[in-house]
């Protein structure tokens, strides 16, 4: 089914539509990671794993990620594809109405920024920033499962 | 495009949304002796505020003749959508007719689902209506005269039957039933309540 899950960020809980977002970037995956030639280097998973987050850290670098995909990523990735670009727009919207949910838990205090979630977020910066935007956007849109399977 | 190029824009734009299935449609712009295309647009919020107020060809309604378009696939996500439909008549065309206010397919009617109980033998069995994978069933039933032992089952994955329970001899069984989708987090009325009876004699 659509598969609303209730994914728990630290204190936060959420009900997410996960099913959709998996469908529409699976249905372009391969198109996209195939624009994105230099395989050798990662914007999410180094130096190091999302997976090494710790718990309480979760729901402020998930905020954090939104706003990045959205601010830096989703507005870069247009292509001459206009089915690409329509699934573009759904996991875009997607990700709009999630980060609408978890500002509920930023406003109840329950999206602390510790340490740790800063220092990771300032790394999957400044390996978006080492590339230009075209490549880095092209290069993040290609890893979102690897967000979307530590999300859940 | 000269000046007497210019068609009226499409009129009395609306939306008709219906179990999660979402429909454009609006008034035909009559050229006589010509066929009228039409071409179909949708803006998210995600456009709106974060690139540029830009619009996206739907996927199934670029040059139609039709005066009806299935959004459904492009309204993929729980925000408000604006939507925009011109007219074309070989070099001719309008401008935007845009749909008055937005589109959140939170909003969509939601109708009890089509179902039919069976009796088989001591067994009670509902035949359902796949909704499609948006949808999961919630059903309730119960033994005649015992309204109060309701007993409930939730069907993620629809198939068409759904063994409820094993029945005794004679006796009546109800049973009704109500979509829900976790999407928008909303669910339909129950269904007409429908009643059978197993077979054999009551015990005594």
């Amino acid at each position: 089914t659509a598969g609303n899950k209730i994914l728990h960020f630290g204190a936060c809980r959420v009900s997410m539509s996960m099913t959709e977002i998996r469908a529409g970037f699976t249905a372009i995956k391969a198109n996209i990671q195939a624009r994105d030639p230099i395989r050798t280097l990662s914007i999410l998973s180094s130096p190091r794993s999302l997976h090494k987050v710790k718990s309480s850290d979760r729901c402020c670098i998930t905020h954090h990620l939104l706003n990045f995909y959205m601010d830096k990523v989703f507005k870069h990735c247009k292509t001459e594809d206009s089915y690409v670009n329509r699934k573009i727009s759904s996991i875009a919207n997607s990700f709009l109405s999630m980060r609408r949910k978890l500002g509920q838990c930023h406003e109840q205090n329950q999206c602390m920024c510790g340490q740790e979630s800063t220092e990771k977020f300032k790394e999957i910066l400044a390996n978006y920033e080492g590339m230009n935007v075209t490549s880095a956007a092209m290069k993040s849109l290609g890893e979102l499962d690897i967000l979307l399977d530590w999300m859940e | 495009l000269d000046e007497d190029a210019l068609l009226p824009a499409p009129q009395n734009i609306s939306i008709l949304s219906t179990n999660m299935k979402h429909f454009l449609t609006w008034s035909p712009v009559i050229v006589q002796e010509e066929t009228v295309r039409y071409s179909v647009e949708f803006q998210g919020e995600y456009e709106r505020e974060y690139a540029n107020e830009s619009w996206i060809p739907t996927s199934e309604c670029s040059l139609i003749t039709g005066t009806v378009c299935n959004i459904t696939e492009d309204i993929s996500a729980t925000v408000a959508y604006n939507l925009r439909v011109r007219a074309d008549v070989g070099a001719r065309r309008s401008e935007w007719g845009t749909l008055k206010g937005v589109f959140n397919r939170i909003t969509t009617s939601l109708t009890p689902p089509l179902m039919k109980v069976i009796a088989d033998g001591y067994h009670l069995l509902v035949e359902l209506e796949d909704m499609g994978p948006a949808f999961q069933l919630r059903i309730l039933y119960w033994k005649k005269g015992q309204e109060r032992k309701v007993q409930q089952k939730v069907v993620k994955e629809v198939r068409s039957v759904v063994h409820l329970d094993t029945m005794e001899a004679g006796a009546d069984h109800c049973v009704t039933a109500q979509t829900y989708v976790d999407a928008i987090n909303r669910s339909s009325s129950f269904s007409q309540t429908q009643c059978v009876r197993a077979q054999g004699d009551k015990s005594m």
